[in-house]
């Protein structure tokens, strides 16, 4: 507790700090006391109660400590921010705090809509914020945005089922490979029942992550000219889900057109043991499942290494801000490690402060929290979302293709081809 | 661009007496009546409109300090060799031929039925606009509901009718996704039509539905000879539109499938939506939509004028 | 017509039956769905009447956002851009109708245009342009969108339905010495009713249901309409909280449904039978 004081007051500091220098074109933000106060809109997309709660707490102590900065707070939703903020760039009225997340802020940079935020952040955030999740919204020397929360993917399991067949837990310190889950899963199938339920409704960005996991990258020199490989390493994971449900039939097919909280009815009613899944799909199992229900999370699985691609979720400064520096100074406070907690766990992911990720709260054992939290170090910024049109890879070749390798309608090698060679096509009309 | 379109349908009507001053055709009693509406439309539709339209013909990108230059029919030959283009428009022929078909006949049937006598006919009426009411925010969701592979009330009833003897993954197999998907179209657009419908029903003269059951004409006589003419006009309107919707339709799909499995629901609005709003090509996107104008203008026309030459040969 | 045999009756009202259940079985499973707990609804064998009947649901869609504040302000925006786009759209419709000219004819090609060019590659100039002439973030704007946006569907209607309508009714009128404007009203628009009623459903119900231009419009949180407040229980990755969304969702859905039973009877021949006899 004294900890988090200690931060805030530095967090504080480095505000007043940032408030007196810098500023090199300030237009109106005077942030000292008399005159008009600085009014600035801030939308989120938080949409748990617990995250829209955490949001409006943390925005009100904000209006309460800072009367000359007065934050608005305006809640967006997921679906349709992306339509709803390129318009809004184009008429000017983007809200000046925005939060979205870092595969778009290549694009939005690059588009000149997001503000360069390297010059305005201070030391304390710098410091606080894992590397790993910084790269995430740094695009060459440029940091479109500051990260706050991450997803991990992690394995859950119905506990009753696992002791039933009498398989050990894996630990955190000695977790499955996936040799090891495809054996359990194997297992654990029996008549009207199956090891495991892999849920691959879009599936790219999952694989991709995943694909860490055996060193697998899918492009090369992501950053620069990129061109779409799939050799080897790359197809350990599809191959190896496509194994589990077309050879070792020990994932159930339900899951090819399932999201992952599609699959809960059926994990809930026995019907599949496990269910590989990001580590928000928590809450879900926390509200949903049936009382008597028995769940565990398992730690990530291991393949030549435990390292998964991430993104963030991030806060950003729209380019058309008035007040940049007053925005900056608002988004430190509202992700310092304290505030980085209450959000976090009102959504069920991973901090990027390293302090709140040392906090009790988050780990909690009883909801998987202490497993989830572990996954924090293996997170490495996802290559891909460097790749200038990978949206557009992705959704035009990259799930489709997927999905059809998944319903075995094509190859491992058609898939292949599909990845590379009309991946490259499209790739190609954004090098030029 | 938009020459194919510019051949209005003509459609038959009374000879007016020529009037002595007129603008564009109208005179004072005419413009009155018409420019109120023109105004709105003008400014609020016409322009944005055009603005589009021209868009087409430029490489407009999103970005703050994108430049945007004329290049003429650069997107379109682009267009030409995308892929991905045809197949969408291959799928969204599909989509929109069938929704609007199966649309039209079972709304149809339900317009004739609710336009009879018949007890808690206001109920009856009601509750065939639920579709309508619903917000279409939570339609889709309820359909992924109706169609979840293990936990989906589809299946559930089908299983205990013994239908079907295992599951059905409706939105993820390649061979029932698009006819499933077209289901929940036919479900969604069919109060805007049955309401349509039933008021060109209205206008039908009882006096002539009388006559022609004096003379011995049986049901489905009385339909081909009497209701049929009368409500022709409302048809043909009415389909049309609902073609144009149907083409034009994606987000209900998007939220059923986002387009999969494998790109088999992927209709062309979705691939416009992504150019312009994922992928910030604009000019590439608005030339899709110029694109779209052109073919199903060609459709428009076809039907319009073979229903116009049918109404003359009469 | 209704000289039908006992069979045919029991076939009509079967039909019908069917039709309904299609059609209407959503609004069910909606309240079923509003009434369920978060264990109920994540079943593997789905309940068509909860087990354990909750109010919870609603409890947090009241508690969490404005819905009775965000219903109003729908209702006033759906309210006056379905009075606005009928008032405008019968006499234009009935131009273009019974003129032929060159402005009847660029309107049909503007209706059919407007239609068929996606809405989506318009909202980035329109939006402009509303933000050019003040309109952003107020319900003018919003109401001007929603009123053009219907009229095509409203004219192009209307004018089928003006067709239908016998020229010599006119032509009666015209003869008794009545201008174009009295004609229209006091001849031509009560004949029209059924059609009106279905062009002003259509506009209330586009308007009541809106979803992107009012996202792109109206920032300020009090003036939000209903499909804004409802996307706020939908999360990402087509995860959404089901109950509260379904109980916000049938709140929104009941007000349509009462304002269509009352229009529907607007449908019934009886007025326009009146209308043609005297």
């Amino acid at each position: 507790m004294r900890s988090m004081r200690i931060v805030a007051l530095a967090a504080a500091t480095g505000l007043v700090l940032a408030a007196c220098g810098g500023g090199d074109d300030e237009t109106g933000g005077d942030g000292g006391s008399g005159g008009e106060p600085v009014e600035l809109t801030f939308q989120t997309l938080a949409w748990q109660t617990a995250a829209v709660e955490a949001n409006e707490a943390i925005v009100d102590a904000w209006n309460e400590a800072n009367p000359d900065i007065q934050v608005e707070l305006l809640q967006g939703d997921w679906n349709n921010v992306h339509d709803q903020l390129m318009t809004s760039f184009e008429g000017g009225t983007a809200p000046d705090v925005f939060h979205y997340e870092s595969t778009v802020l290549q694009d939005f940079g690059d588009r000149g809509n997001v503000l360069d935020l390297s010059e305005y952040l201070s030391d304390e955030i710098r410091d606080d914020i894992r590397e790993g999740a910084w790269d995430t919204a740094t695009f060459g020397d440029a940091v479109y945005g500051v990260p706050f929360l991450q997803e991990s993917q992690v394995v859950f399991a119905n506990r009753t089922l696992l002791e039933a067949a009498g398989v050990t837990l894996p630990t955190v310190d000695d977790p499955w490979t996936w040799d090891e889950f495809a054996d359990v899963a194997a297992q654990l199938t029996t008549e009207g029942q199956f090891g495991a339920v892999i849920p691959l409704n879009a599936p790219a960005n999952r694989i991709l992550n995943l694909a860490r996991n055996f060193g697998g990258d899918y492009f090369t020199d992501p950053a620069g000219e990129a061109q779409a490989v799939f050799d080897a390493a790359e197809q350990e994971v599809p191959r190896r889900i496509h194994e589990m449900l077309y050879t070792d039939r020990s994932a159930s097919p339900d899951g090819i057109g399932m999201s992952s909280a599609d699959a809960l009815p059926g994990f809930f009613a026995g019907q599949y043991a496990m269910l590989p899944g990001a580590i928000w799909l928590r809450q879900q199992l926390v509200e949903q499942a049936p009382d008597g229900f028995d769940w565990v999370t398992l730690p990530a699985l291991e393949g030549d290494s435990s390292a998964q691609g991430a993104v963030s979720q991030t806060l950003s400064v729209s380019a058309s801000t008035e007040h940049p520096e007053e925005a900056v100074q608002f988004i430190e406070f509202f992700l310092n490690a304290e505030n980085q907690v209450q959000l976090a766990a009102g959504d069920w992911l991973l901090p990027t402060s390293q302090e709140a990720a040392q906090s009790p709260e988050l780990n909690d054992p009883a909801t998987g929290w202490d497993v989830a939290t572990a996954t924090a170090d293996d997170l490495e910024m996802a290559p891909f979302q460097q790749v200038k049109g990978f949206e557009e890879w992705k959704s035009r070749i990259a799930n489709p293709a997927f999905q059809e390798y998944f319903s075995d309608q094509i190859s491992l090698e058609e898939l292949g081809t599909k990845l590379v060679d009309e991946g490259n096509a499209v790739l190609e009309r954004y090098q030029r | 661009m938009s020459a194919t379109v510019t051949a209005p349908p003509a459609t038959p009507r009374p000879q007016q007496p020529r009037k002595r001053r007129s603008f564009l055709g109208l005179d004072r009693d005419g413009l009155m009546l018409a420019v109120p509406a023109l105004i709105p439309v003008v400014l609020f539709s016409v322009y944005p409109l055009l603005r589009g339209i021209y868009l087409g013909f430029t490489d407009a990108q999103a970005g703050a300090n994108a430049q945007t230059t004329f290049t003429g029919f650069e997107n379109y030959r682009n267009l030409l060799d995308d892929s991905y283009f045809w197949d969408s428009f291959r799928i969204g022929l599909i989509w929109a031929f069938s929704v609007t078909i199966l649309q039209f006949f079972a709304s149809l049937g339900l317009a004739l039925l609710l336009n009879q006598k018949l007890r808690l006919r206001w109920l009856a009426r009601t509750l065939a606009l639920v579709p309508w009411a619903m917000p279409p925010v939570v339609i889709g969701i309820m359909w992924r509901l109706v169609y979840h592979p293990n936990a989906g009330i589809l299946n559930d009833v089908l299983l205990d009718l013994r239908i079907i003897d295992e599951n059905v993954d409706w939105l993820s197999s390649f061979s029932v996704a698009l006819p499933a998907v077209i289901v929940v179209g036919v479900w969604a657009g069919m109060p805007q039509t049955t309401v349509v419908l039933l008021a060109g029903l209205q206008s039908v003269p009882k006096e002539l539905h009388e006559a022609a059951a004096m003379d011995g004409a049986n049901v489905w006589q009385r339909f081909r000879s009497v209701t049929w003419p009368a409500i022709k006009p409302v048809v043909v309107a009415m389909t049309t539109l609902d073609f144009i919707w149907n083409f034009n339709s994606f987000s209900l799909v998007y939220v059923l499938t986002q387009g999969g499995p494998g790109g088999e629901t992927r209709l062309p609005l979705l691939f416009a939506y992504e150019e312009a709003f994922r992928y910030g090509n604009y000019g590439y996107a608005a030339a899709l939509g110029n694109a779209m104008v052109v073919v199903i203008a060609v459709f428009v026309v076809f039907y319009l004028r073979q229903r116009v030459r049918e109404a003359n040969a009469r | 017509m209704n000289r039908s045999t006992p069979v045919g009756t029991t076939l009509k009202y079967v039909a019908l039956a069917a039709y309904l259940v299609f059609l209407a079985f959503p609004l069910f499973w909606l309240i079923s769905t509003s009434l369920k707990t978060p264990q109920e609804l994540a079943l593997i064998d789905p309940t068509w009447i909860p087990n354990d009947i909750t109010f919870d649901n609603f409890r947090a869609a009241f508690d969490e956002q404005p819905i009775v504040r965000s219903m109003l302000n729908t209702l006033l925006v759906a309210g006056v851009s379905c009075v606005v786009t009928v008032v405008l759209s019968i006499p234009a419709a009935y131009v273009m109708a019974r003129y032929r000219s060159v402005l009847s004819r660029m309107t049909l090609v503007w209706v059919l245009l407007s239609q068929i060019f996606p809405f989506i590659l318009v909202i980035i100039p329109l939006f402009l342009l509303l933000r050019d002439l003040g309109l952003y973030d107020t319900y003018l704007g919003l109401i001007a969108v929603y009123v053009v946006w219907s009229m095509p569907f409203a004219l192009w209607m209307l004018r089928s339905y003006v067709e239908t309508i016998p020229i010599e009714l006119e032509e009666a009128a015209a003869m008794d010495g009545a201008t174009k404007v009295r004609t229209l009203r006091s001849v031509i628009a009560p004949l029209l009713a059924p059609g009106v009623v279905a062009a002003g459903l259509f506009a209330f119900v586009s308007a009541w249901n809106e979803f992107l231009f009012a996202l792109v419009l109206i920032r300020d949180p009090e003036l939000q309409t209903l499909s804004l407040t409802l996307v706020k229980f939908i999360g990402a990755e087509g995860v959404a909280r089901l109950g509260p969304l379904a109980a916000a969702s049938l709140v929104a859905t009941i007000p349509s449904l009462i304002f269509f039973a009352v229009m529907q009877r607007r449908l019934t021949g009886g007025l326009l039978g009146g209308a043609v006899k005297s």
